[in-house]
């Protein structure tokens, strides 16, 4: 599953904040944006808890403290007319370029970013959860199991909890293929 | 995608979304659309347009679902919407799902022994699916019904089981499709026939969206609606 981007776009431009986030929502799902028209309305509102923030040239150097530390986070719109703002974040959208243009410039700025993002944790399992798989895929009750490794019931269920989400594995079934196509255990010990 | 409406050309729709054939089908429309509307179709065939059109956007949207306006139709019109989906599922879905993944096994080297377990599974998602259908069409319909009739008046008698809530912490049903494709998609390995998989792929993928909305609204529309009557029973007779 991709992860959900929030987004905060602060524009007095009602068209362009609109344009924007039919933009993001249309091809760079799944996005969750917040649209202020003004900083001071921003500013009311949790605002570190965006991922990315989208406004102008002026509302940034104007707040320049909020924005400078977040630059590599924060994305200009600006004018073709207007001198590049480099120095202010290397992130910006031409408003009157073409769609295809700002698609790319969007791109570049949600993909930069990725591996800032928390990074999904491993994959393997454990030795134990191993072992919890095993003797899940040979039919064995959460209460068996908690016998025979000696751990609390409990202890299963959290095991189990861990190995679905490592595996985007629900069912039995489903537990009990990936552990037999994974030499977890052999297809002669078991019964699907 | 815009919802679609009364005055829509049915056909219009039906090009741009192919997968809304079955859905039509279990209504009783036929192909050959001509020109009409959704309106006219649903005075052709006799089926309320309201209802109809509920179904079929949200089915072709999975964000759509009006609960309340789903809610107020008649109970008897649920029922006869998700007897006719169990009734497609193992009359079409699963014996076709089961024809490609015949031929897939087959067609595919022998001592792959993914494909034999890929087998396996399946068969034991359709007895699961198998066994709620059994338990739907004699069971909790009849029930549904039986408290909708009391409720009405038509019958005195109580209906005979008053349980089952039908809990709904998590489906197995829907789980087990979720698991199967994406264990063929992420564990698939060996020589197979690619093709065939395909085809394996495609038609689970469309049981999968199609038991979603039975899902929806059997748990979400269904099963409100009968506490609701239960509640309305208990109070009629204290």
């Amino acid at each position: 599953m991709q992860r959900t981007k929030h987004i905060a776009i602060i524009l007095s431009d009602t068209l362009q904040s609109t344009g924007l986030q039919s933009l993001i929502m249309d091809y760079f799902h799944p996005a969750e944006i917040s649209y202020y028209p003004g900083f001071s309305l921003f500013a009311k509102v949790a605002y570190d808890s965006f991922d990315y923030y989208f406004t102008d040239a002026e509302t940034f150097t104007i707040n320049a403290d909020f924005f400078l530390p977040r630059k590599m986070k924060a994305c200009i719109l600006i004018h073709q007319s207007d001198p590049l703002p480099h120095t202010l974040t290397p992130y910006y959208i031409g408003v009157n370029t073409p769609q295809e243009v700002i698609i790319e410039q969007l791109q570049t700025m949600f993909s930069a970013d990725n591996h800032t993002l928390p990074y999904e944790g491993n994959k393997e399992l454990s030795p134990r959860e191993t072992d919890v798989l095993q003797l899940i895929a040979k039919g064995s009750t959460n209460k068996k199991i908690a016998d025979k490794l000696h751990i609390s019931l409990n202890t299963v269920l959290s095991h189990r909890k861990n190995i679905t989400a490592k595996l985007g594995i629900k069912t039995v079934s489903g537990l009990t293929f990936y552990a037999i196509m994974n030499g977890v255990i052999s297809a002669d010990n078991m019964e699907l | 995608m815009p919802l679609v409406d009364a005055n829509i050309q049915l056909s219009e729709v039906v090009e741009s979304h192919s997968s809304l054939i079955p859905v039509l089908n279990r209504f009783g429309i036929k192909l050959g659309l001509g020109d009409k509307s959704v309106k006219e179709i649903c005075k052709e065939y006799e089926l309320d347009t309201d209802f109809f059109l509920s179904v079929i956007n949200t089915f072709l949207n999975e964000e759509y679902f009006p609960e309340k306006k789903l809610q107020s139709f008649h109970t008897s019109q649920i029922i006869d919407y998700l007897t006719k989906m169990n009734f497609y599922y193992l009359k079409f879905q699963l014996p076709n799902i089961e024809r490609h993944l015949n031929s897939f096994i087959s067609m595919s080297k022998p001592t792959n022994q993914s494909l034999k377990l890929i087998g396996k599974f399946f068969a034991s998602f359709k007895n699961e699916l198998t066994a709620r259908i059994e338990k739907d069409q004699q069971q909790w319909f009849p029930y549904c019904l039986g408290l909708s009739k009391k409720l009405k008046g038509d019958q005195h008698k109580e209906p005979d089981l008053l349980l089952d809530p039908e809990e709904h912490s998590e489906d197995t049903i829907e789980a087990l499709l979720a698991d199967l494709k994406s264990i063929m998609i992420k564990h698939l390995s060996g020589t197979y026939d690619q093709n065939l998989c395909y085809a394996v792929l495609f038609s689970i993928s469309s049981l999968e969206k199609d038991i979603k909305q039975h899902n929806r609204i059997r748990y979400r529309i269904l099963v409100p609606m009968v506490s609701a009557m239960e509640q309305h029973v208990s109070n009629q007779n204290s």
